[in-house]
């Protein structure tokens, strides 16, 4: 365990990432390369690709690929991993398979699954998927193995129903492994469904990266970047850290003892 | 109400020899016994815990109520008392009774982990009595109190067997003294693996000290 708390001070994001963006414009206006645009010249690019509503609607695409490939993955991955870490002889089974799929390149399954089905969108989201689902049940499995015995043992005694006890007893030992799951999840998702819309999807942010590699124009490539960035950090601002402050408020030794 | 007969019990070495026991409505028994000699293996089976007990074993019971109170309080603790006793099937009023009942009026809204170890007990002791048990079973339950803690607590939980003829306990402690204020029946498990004796004083209170006393002269062992 580090002596510092993992998340630096807030000033040192409105110190470093400017002194970036400074030293980036300072750079390209040496070159004065069309390979390296100026900062400027990106935000422009932006202003024009949003204008146009190309921005929003390629954004819109691949952010929908991503709660369907993220939401299936979540799903599959935590049912394998619960059932995997409550029973020696499942785990048996599918271990060998999880070691194989985690081994498996991402750019292999994305290429057998648009060989076998096609360049279709359920061939996308599938190879998206399949590279998540072993992550995640390996996360969750390595939870359910931690699963309280003792806590079993009372929703025995007091007659939990299967629902209760998955509810009550199971998810809120099984949180932070979740969280964890998701974390890594979508920052794998996220990167995994650009390179499948890159290589045969006619839409998203992969599939305008694409077109713009074929031109070597730097300026769309960094807007459609830092869109992305953007996207992903609300995501992580709106959605991630409030839903973790509030599950594990209970930790909280906020009253200490009464 | 309750028949028991286990053909042993080992985990890896055995640990329970074979037992047999009965239990009725009112009768309020101490398992006594040294420590790790199995007497909380025993009580896991006749809560129906024990899922891989020997061919050959009997636990015959009428749909009992049971209510066990653990060596820890095994409250969930990301949930407050009150949602921890309506998760029993309590309701609202019958949790702010039982609450009431333990000494912890008001405090249904403080999480497991905001009490202390005495006051988590006693929510765990409000958990067994919100499920209207016919079977209370009780662990320890005055191990680490303070010795005022403590006594309060078995003024309780006599005056809780008190209020119900038709509740059975079973109490293990490795202290005789809980057994005289307790206890009706003495349950007494030792032996390598271990074997139960059981000693009937039903409505004679003074014959339990006198159980007690030739516990300790046959046996040898130090119960207190």
């Amino acid at each position: 365990m580090s002596d510092f708390p993992g998340r630096p001070p807030a000033w040192s994001y409105w110190v470093v990432l400017p002194l970036f963006v400074l030293f980036w414009a300072a750079i390209a206006w040496l070159i004065k390369s069309p390979l390296l645009p100026t900062p400027l010249d990106v935000l422009d690019t932006l202003m024009q690709e949003s204008a146009s509503g190309a921005l929003w609607h390629h954004l819109g695409v691949t952010l929908g690929r991503v709660v369907v490939a993220f939401a299936l993955a979540m799903l599959l991955g935590t049912g394998i991993g619960i059932v995997m870490g409550r029973s020696q002889t499942t785990n048996a089974l599918f271990d060998p398979l999880l070691v194989l799929l985690l081994n498996l390149p991402a750019l292999v399954t994305i290429i057998l699954m648009y060989v076998w089905f096609g360049l279709v969108e359920v061939a996308a989201v599938m190879a998206v998927v399949i590279n998540k689902v072993p992550n995640v049940a390996v996360t969750v499995r390595e939870g359910a193995r931690s699963l309280d015995h003792r806590l079993e043992e009372m929703a025995t005694v007091y007659e939990f129903t299967q629902w209760q006890r998955f509810r009550e007893v199971w998810v809120p030992q099984l949180f932070p492994y979740l969280m964890a799951a998701t974390r890594g999840g979508l920052a794998l998702i996220w990167k995994i469904v650009l390179v499948v819309e890159l290589l045969g999807r006619s839409s998203g942010v992969g599939f305008q990266l694409h077109m713009a590699f074929q031109v070597f124009d730097v300026a769309t490539i960094l807007a459609y970047s830092l869109a992305f960035i953007a996207v992903v950090q609300l995501i992580e601002l709106a959605i991630l850290q409030p839903l973790e402050r509030r599950s594990s408020r209970w930790r909280q030794p906020e009253a200490a003892h009464a | 109400m309750l028949e028991l007969r286990i053909a042993g019990r080992s985990f890896g070495k055995p640990v329970l020899g074979e037992v047999f026991a009965t239990i009725e409505r009112g009768d309020r028994i101490c398992l006594l016994g040294p420590s790790g000699i199995g007497k909380t293996t025993l009580l896991n089976a006749i809560a129906g815990l024990d899922k891989a007990l020997p061919p050959g074993s009997i636990i015959r019971r009428d749909t009992l109520r049971v209510g066990y109170l653990f060596q820890e309080h095994r409250l969930l603790p990301w949930r407050t008392l009150h949602a921890n006793l309506k998760l029993v099937g309590a309701s609202d009023e019958q949790a702010d009774s039982v609450l009431g009942q333990v000494g912890l009026a008001g405090y249904g809204h403080y999480l497991p982990d905001q009490l202390s170890l005495g006051m988590a007990r006693r929510a765990a002791l409000a958990r067994c009595l919100a499920v209207k048990p016919d079977l209370l079973l009780l662990d320890e339950p005055f191990a680490s109190l303070d010795p005022v803690m403590a006594g309060e607590l078995k003024t309780l939980i006599a005056g809780i067997m008190d209020a119900s003829a038709s509740m059975a306990m079973i109490c293990v402690t490795h202290d005789g003294r809980d057994a005289e204020t307790l206890a009706n029946r003495l349950w007494y498990l030792d032996g390598k693996p271990a074997q139960l004796q059981w000693d009937d004083a039903v409505g004679e209170p003074s014959l339990i000290s006198d159980l007690l006393g030739k516990l300790r002269d046959v046996e040898g062992v130090d119960l207190v």
